[in-house]
């Protein structure tokens, strides 16, 4: 049995569509547009790409814009969007994120693209079935209405989902994200 | 049972407390209402739940007036007032000001080494905020006196916005050393690292400019301590 932590990586842009994304790509957008200015003190520059090329500092628009979306995250109720079981339910629980400016650029907002990967918490891979993992969100000793049985859950291979962590072994202790991201 | 009645009497023993919101998962009004749904019946390919619960306008995480976050400290209340130079100096309402210093050990909060944030966010976005002036010119912060890093005497970051977001100054407040000296050698967890190396005489962004960034401090460490600065932008 081995224990492992998957991200998800979604993308938000002009053609996002969600209440929850347009919320995400309206706010990070005026954020952007705020803090941007902060590291363009010459009004050289129009792009994220452009300014963070030239100056190294405006890698911290990042963080800075992520505050825009913060509240929005925390409306997630610590479960990754995007991701269902073959139920159709969403069940990945997260606590950790990261969100990152794809590209911005003060003059058009259509080519605002922004990404937040989640982070999910340690599970449990079980088996792998066809294009589906199988895997339990209960890496735990709770108990279970009959011993012989765990609560699973099945979630099928997909786009921008990855196991970006794996720990071969029984016991479920934290995994340090620093040494797999680093 | 017939489902009505045992879901009334399933509410019931929830409590009122849980009515509501089933009652807003029900509405056809909500605003979850405008994402993808497709319709009743059988053929039903996407779950209600997929855009997550309720999603609602939400300022920034800078929004706040009590900005200390996890950070302990001696207390400082910070006041800033914008005034215009553009209207004879008169008080400008609804300017955005945002601030942001390091800890008593001299950090800035940012991202760790791994770009991770965690979703309880007043662990990584501590003492940085974002307030709006009133009719007064003022905003109000509550923060914890800065430490000091090497090569920089203690300051407070403000950078200051018109009302739609146009940036009309990026500034910093300055301290009086003898406040700085009283903090940094009584005072925990100051007191571990004692006197900043960089005075403001030969601070590289307070030497030529001392007089106009340098604050009003008022206070004591055990009764915590007040600053009081104007800052002048063109609007």
């Amino acid at each position: 049995m081995k224990q492992i932590q998957l991200a998800y990586r979604k993308i938000i842009d002009a053609q996002s569509t969600s209440v929850w994304e347009r919320y995400v790509f309206e706010d990070s957008y005026k954020e952007f547009l705020m803090q941007f200015q902060f590291y363009n003190t010459e009004n050289k520059y129009y792009t994220f790409s452009r300014l963070s090329a030239a100056i190294p500092a405006a890698e911290k628009l990042h963080f800075l814009v992520s505050t825009a979306v913060t509240g929005y995250i925390t409306q997630l109720q610590n479960k990754i969007p995007g991701i269902q079981n073959t139920l159709g339910k969403i069940f990945l629980p997260f606590h950790l994120y990261c969100f990152e400016i794809i590209d911005s650029d003060i003059r058009d907002k259509k080519a605002h693209r922004v990404a937040i990967i989640f982070y999910s918490e340690p599970l449990q891979w079980l088996d792998t079935i066809g294009e589906h993992l199988l895997i339990s969100i209960h890496t735990g000793k709770e108990s279970t209405h009959n011993k012989e049985m765990i609560r699973t859950e099945l979630v099928k291979l997909q786009p921008f989902m990855s196991i970006y962590s794996l720990q071969k072994t029984n016991h479920a202790t934290a995994i340090p994200g620093q040494d797999i991201l680093s | 049972m017939e489902r009505k009645k045992f879901l009334s009497q399933s509410l019931t023993a929830l409590g009122v407390a849980f009515v509501a919101p089933i009652t807003k998962a029900c509405s056809k009004t909500d605003v979850i209402g405008d994402t993808d749904e497709t319709g009743s019946g059988s053929c039903t390919t996407t779950p209600s739940e997929t855009e997550g619960p309720f999603p609602t306008k939400s300022p920034s995480a800078l929004v706040q007036s009590n900005i200390a976050g996890d950070r302990t400290g001696v207390p400082l209340s910070v006041k800033i007032y914008i005034t215009n130079r553009n209207n004879s100096c008169a008080a400008l309402a609804n300017a955005i000001v945002d601030i942001w210093h390091c800890d008593a050990a001299g950090n800035y909060s940012e991202y760790g080494g791994t770009g991770m944030q965690s979703t309880n966010y007043t662990s990584v976005h501590w003492l940085r905020g974002r307030q709006t002036t009133g009719s007064n010119g003022l905003v109000t912060f509550t923060s914890i006196f800065p430490g000091w890093y090497s090569g920089r005497a203690p300051h407070i970051h403000v950078h200051v916005y018109n009302s739609s977001g146009r940036s009309l100054l990026v500034t910093q407040i300055a301290f009086p050393t003898d406040i700085c000296n009283t903090v940094y050698t009584t005072a925990s967890p100051y007191s571990t690292r004692g006197t900043q190396d960089t005075q403001n005489s030969r601070d590289n962004v307070f030497a030529d400019s001392l007089d106009f960034e340098m604050s009003a401090v008022t206070g004591s460490v055990s009764e915590g301590y007040t600053l009081t600065h104007t800052i002048n932008v063109s609007a």
